[in-house]
């Protein structure tokens, strides 16, 4: 609704958003990911935005990624941002115990605010360079993704292991749920004439 | 020109006026100076902004205060766009919210020192509906409010308060009734406000009262005041401000001044940086010269004028002697870089451009024209001596394998010659002429058109249409006339041709080869789009090549068929038509059709802007007459052939009664074939060629589009003939003459004479001989040319008759007994009957007459005669069927 009107076909827009605790490396993924490049230095995040065009199987489309913030400073803005969002990396850090436990409150609170259980969502366990600092048991990490049915990577943002993987993974899973909500929309056309005409007649 | 940027990321998003952001994408510029332009929201960034890769940029946010595009600059890109977007927005500071600056708190001083709950504005901040706003926790997203109001704000104390705003930021969930009741409770409250003063009092009696309070306080401390100091209390204090101000003036003078030194300074140092830069440029753009960066050289030219151009006189006066010795460095540096060997591609372009960027006194680009047209010429010259040079040296034997292969380098063309050592010097030659005219001559016209037509912004002077013209017509006609002196040296009589020595003898064997470079070099200059006058010097040139070359090949095929009688092999093929015919003719057929489809695939194969070879008259005539040799030298091939008997070797197939059998003479020769033999073949490989070769030759030429030759080809048949008629002639009389000649030695063989007393029992052995020798005869025509079987006969029988004839009347008619007579009779009725089939009306009347010479017979004895021919007919029936059965000639000579 809030799209710009803007000349020539755009590619289709896939809106990714980064959760996860502070520090666990969601802007080191989101930069490699977009610039081939790794940030060594530590810069709190507040809420970052990229786009850009990426080939996914074949057909152009673009990515829009919101990097949040980690900080429970801000925790106050979030939901606003999830809402915007299609698809989740929520990330943790495999050296850090306290940033898995965290990504419990993440999915609970996109849950809420996007009220759909099958709203695309990968769990990224990073820094998995770091191996020897493990703290986070791979076993856990791929049960609690399993028990919420959502597919678990580990990645590496500073050797870029899995860090295409996990973006274009998720932008598979958005495509499809989009093309299964276009399919639906022939009976939900009305309600959404419906919606729109209700706010009309309030405005 | 770079990809423009784009801005593929941005963080933070959003932020405060000033936020320090750092924006991400692609080509933000190749250096810090390549960055020109930075708006984030509409507000130039550009000061702020730090560059820091071609993928990073940071900077601080303006005052922007929606959401926008950053919109990064670049010298090498342009103008670029973004993906993203930043929003500024502005905080309204709260009387809880740390801040650094002033804030008016006169609108919040209810609230901040909130005593009093009842006064109007803290309603107003919390809710102007009354409305509670708890458990209102979802919340309308903020873009979307963007978007529905664009310039709106839902700030109540907003100049663009928008009410949509409002309701839809604080009351997204609340029921249309409560709505209603709040719109209610607002009514009433604005109605309450406008009771008047009263009412106003009323309310916050409290506050009033508390006021009073306070001014009677104030009242009594300032009366206090009075009494202690006086009346005008500000005396003192005035005083002491003006001692503070000199003193503070005192303390900042030495300050100023030591600033105001500082910044002299730094004013000189600044100027002398300039004039460093100044005195430091020539050396700069000599070395940029050097190492042919002549950009870099402009750029600092371009520099130099912006900080100097435009100052004093002195400045100009300077700047105009730098610039004629810049223009005259540059310009002597580039032109002998031209006179260097390799230029590069679209160098003179640039350099001209540069030039007349540079300003440079004079004309650069028409003197670049200029020296490219001497530097070609002179190209064309070298190249043309180095060769012939070479070619001498090489023909003088002097050094001959070095200058060899000095020169025998690969033409630089995509021809992959077998063997280098082989190619001509002339070969070579025309293929560098070729490459030059082709490759570095398009440079010159393209500098031409360019400097024509204004692209290089230089006034065109009035005369140098005309003179540019003559310099490509020269250029064009210096390089024909070098090919022409190479390749065709008889077409010209300077001495500029290439001596005519051995490797004009090896010339035509290349000379296709050559028309193919000329003709690729010719179809690179019509691209050109030249004006007609220069091609036609070219194309007059390859019209010559073509016909000469047309020439040399026929010629080439007219030598290999004059040289065609001493490949012939005598193998005989055997063709149902024309019975035995050797290799010669498929060979003057290959040979011919060869010719003719290089002919056609090189000469004749007429590009654009070429007339068709053919369709010129001389040249028609040349090929007409050419063709006419060509083939009239086959003719005498075979001529040649059949000629020269030298074998000495009579007669082998006529079987004489005297001396020893023919058949047992030696065969050994190297063809295998005797002469009679090879006359035979000869004139059956005439017929063919007649009759096969020559109409496949004519719907070849058809096919190929060549003109109608009919007077070449009636010449060719008529001389067939005549050599045909030759040959049977010599045949016949290679073969009657013995044939003949034995025939009265083996009639009077064993004193034999007509006055014998034996009874003829049959015929006489030299009626038989002559039988034998005509089976023969006719064996050995019909084997190879069944054809001209019963003229032959014919005329050996003709013979014959006549011979014996004569032998008849020679006897005397008494000299004859009765046997005698008999015998007479039976031979040559025999040999009558047996010829029949090639008795010809002469040939008949000669019978005729040999028998009337016979005196005539009784009937009793005719019986014998008739009795002994019935058994010579038996006997001889398989030996003379041949010539009973005789096929009507085909045709007639």
């Amino acid at each position: 609704m809030s799209k710009k009107p803007s000349g020539g076909v755009q590619p289709a827009l896939h809106k990714v958003i980064m959760v996860g605790s502070g520090g666990v490396g969601k802007s080191a993924l989101t930069l490699q990911f977009m610039y081939d490049e790794f940030v060594e230095d530590y810069e709190p995040t507040k809420a970052d935005s990229y786009r850009k065009k990426v080939v996914l199987d074949g057909e152009e489309v673009q990515i829009d990624i919101l990097d949040t913030a980690g900080q429970e400073d801000y925790a106050a803005i979030r939901d606003n941002y999830f809402r915007s969002g299609e698809g989740f990396l929520c990330v943790f850090s495999i050296t850090e115990e306290e940033s898995f436990q965290a990504t419990q409150e993440f999915r609970e609170q996109i849950l809420r605010v996007k009220n759909d259980e099958q709203i695309p969502f990968v769990l990224v366990g990073n820094k998995g360079d770091l191996d020897e600092k493990r703290k986070v048991p791979l076993a856990d990490a791929q049960s609690r993704a399993h028990h919420w049915q959502v597919p678990y990577v580990e990645t590496s943002a500073k050797t870029r292991d899995n860090v295409d993987k996990v973006f274009f993974d998720l932008m598979r899973e958005i495509r499809s749920r989009k093309m299964e909500e276009n399919k639906m929309s022939n009976g939900r056309g009305k309600d959404k004439s419906k919606r729109k005409k209700l706010r009309c007649a309030l405005l | 020109m770079a990809p423009p940027p784009v801005v593929t990321g941005i963080s933070p998003k959003e932020g405060l006026p000033g936020t320090r952001v750092t924006i991400r994408g692609e080509n933000l510029g190749n250096r810090p100076q390549d960055l020109i332009g930075l708006t984030i929201c509409g507000c130039d960034c550009l000061l702020s902004a730090e560059w820091k890769s071609p993928n990073k940029i940071i900077a601080r946010s303006g005052p922007g205060k929606t959401r926008g595009d950053i919109i990064v600059s670049t010298a090498s890109g342009g103008k670029g766009s973004s993906t993203v977007q930043f929003r500024g927005y502005h905080e309204t500071i709260g009387p809880l919210k740390e801040s650094a600056v002033w804030i008016e708190e006169a609108p919040l001083q209810a609230l901040a020192w909130g005593r009093r709950s009842l006064s109007p504005t803290s309603y107003q901040m919390e809710d102007p509906l009354g409305l509670s706003v708890e458990g209102n926790e979802k919340k309308f997203p903020e873009d979307e409010l963007h978007a529905l109001f664009p310039d709106g704000s839902g700030d109540l104390a907003s100049d663009q308060f928008e009410p949509g705003w409002f309701l839809l930021e604080h009351h997204h969930a609340t029921s249309f009734d409560d709505l209603r009741v709040g719109l209610s409770y607002l009514r009433r409250k604005v109605e309450g406000q406008k009771e008047g003063q009263l009412s106003f009092l009323k309310a916050n009696v409290g506050s009033v009262m508390e006021q009073l309070d306070t001014l009677f306080l104030l009242k009594e401390k300032f009366e206090a005041d009075i009494n202690i100091y006086g009346v005008d209390r500000t005396v003192k204090m005035e005083k002491s401000i003006a001692e503070s101000m000199l003193e503070a003036n005192k303390l900042f003078e030495g300050v100023l001044k030591r600033r105001e030194r500082a910044d002299a300074t730094r004013n000189a140092l600044g100027v002398l940086q300039r004039f460093r830069f100044l005195f430091t440029l020539p050396v700069a753009i000599e070395r940029n010269i050097k190492r042919g960066e002549y950009d870099a050289v402009i750029n600092a030219y371009a520099r130099a004028l912006n900080l100097f151009g435009k100052t004093d006189v002195v400045n100009k006066i300077f700047m105009n002697g730098l610039k004629i010795w810049m223009a005259w460095h540059a310009c002597s540096i580039i032109l002998r870089q031209i006179h260097g060997s390799h230029v590069p591609k679209n160098f003179l372009d640039g350099t001209a451009t540069n030039l007349v960027n540079l300003d440079a006194g004079g004309d650069p680009a028409w003197s670049a024209i200029q020296v490219h047209a001497k530097y070609l010429t002179q190209q064309l010259n070298s190249c043309f001596n180095t060769h012939m040079a070479a070619d001498t040296s090489v023909e003088e034997g002097k050094t001959p394998k070095g200058s060899h292969s000095k020169h025998t380098r690969t033409p630089s063309g995509n021809q992959i010659l077998d063997s280098q050592s082989t190619v001509p010097q002339r070969v070579l030659c025309v293929e560098e002429l070729t490459e030059i005219m082709s490759s570095r001559f398009p440079d010159l016209w393209k500098l031409g058109q360019a400097y024509f037509s204004g692209e290089l912004q230089i006034p065109v002077g009035p005369n140098q249409q005309q003179e540019f013209k003559s310099i490509v017509l020269n250029v064009i006609g210096l390089g024909c006339s070098l090919l022409r002196g190479v390749l065709l040296p008889h077409t010209l009589e300077t001495k500029s041709a290439w001596p005519a020595n051995s490797s004009l003898d090896v010339l035509p064997a290349w000379l296709p080869h050559c028309l193919r470079y000329v003709r690729s070099s010719y179809s690179s200059l019509i691209s050109l789009d030249l004006p007609g006058e220069a091609l036609d010097i070219v194309g007059k040139l390859l019209f010559d090549l073509q016909l000469s070359c047309m020439g040399t090949l026929l010629v080439q095929a007219g030598d290999q068929l004059s040289s065609l009688h001493t490949k012939e092999n005598w193998q005989l093929h055997f063709d149902s038509r024309f019975g035995g015919i050797t290799s010669l003719p498929t060979l003057f057929e290959e040979i011919i059709t060869e010719a003719i489809t290089l002919i056609k695939e090189t000469v004749l194969q007429s590009g654009i802007r070429e007339t068709a070879l053919l369709e010129n008259e001389s040249a028609k005539k040349e090929f007409n007459n050419k063709l006419h040799n060509t083939l009239l030298n086959f003719v005498q091939a075979l001529e040649k052939l059949v000629s020269n008997n030298d074998m000495g070797d009579h007669s082998p197939a006529i079987s004489q009664l005297i001396g020893s059998p023919a058949h047992f003479r030696d065969h050994s020769q190297s063809s295998g074939l005797a002469w009679e033999q090879r006359l035979l073949c000869t004139l059956s490989n005439c017929l063919y060629t007649e009759k096969e070769v020559l109409p496949r030759l004519l719907e070849l030429l058809n096919r190929h589009n060549y003109p109608p030759l009919p007077k070449t080809f009636q010449a060719v048949t008529n001389a067939l003939n005549m050599l045909e008629k030759d040959i049977i002639e010599t045949f016949i009389e290679q073969k009657s003459d013995p044939l003949v000649g034995t025939i009265e030695p083996s009639m009077y063989l064993g004193r034999f004479d007509w006055d014998t007393q034996l009874s003829p029992t049959d015929l006489r052995p030299y009626a038989k001989e002559i039988i034998y020798n005509i089976v023969a005869v006719h064996a050995e025509v019909y084997r190879i040319c069944p054809d001209q079987i019963y003229y032959i006969l014919s005329h050996i029988v003709e013979t014959i008759a006549e011979e014996l004839s004569r032998l008849m009347s020679c006897v005397k008619s008494t000299k004859f007994s009765t046997q005698g007579n008999q015998q007479a009779r039976i031979d040559i009725t025999a040999l009558q009957e047996t010829f029949s089939a090639f008795t010809t009306s002469t040939a008949e009347s000669f019978f005729s007459e040999a028998l009337e010479v016979i005196p005539p017979l009784k009937n009793a004895d005719t019986k014998v005669v008739d009795e002994v021919l019935k058994t010579f007919q038996s006997k001889m029936l398989l030996r003379v069927a041949c010539l009973k059965t005789v096929k009507k000639p085909l045709n007639s000579l």
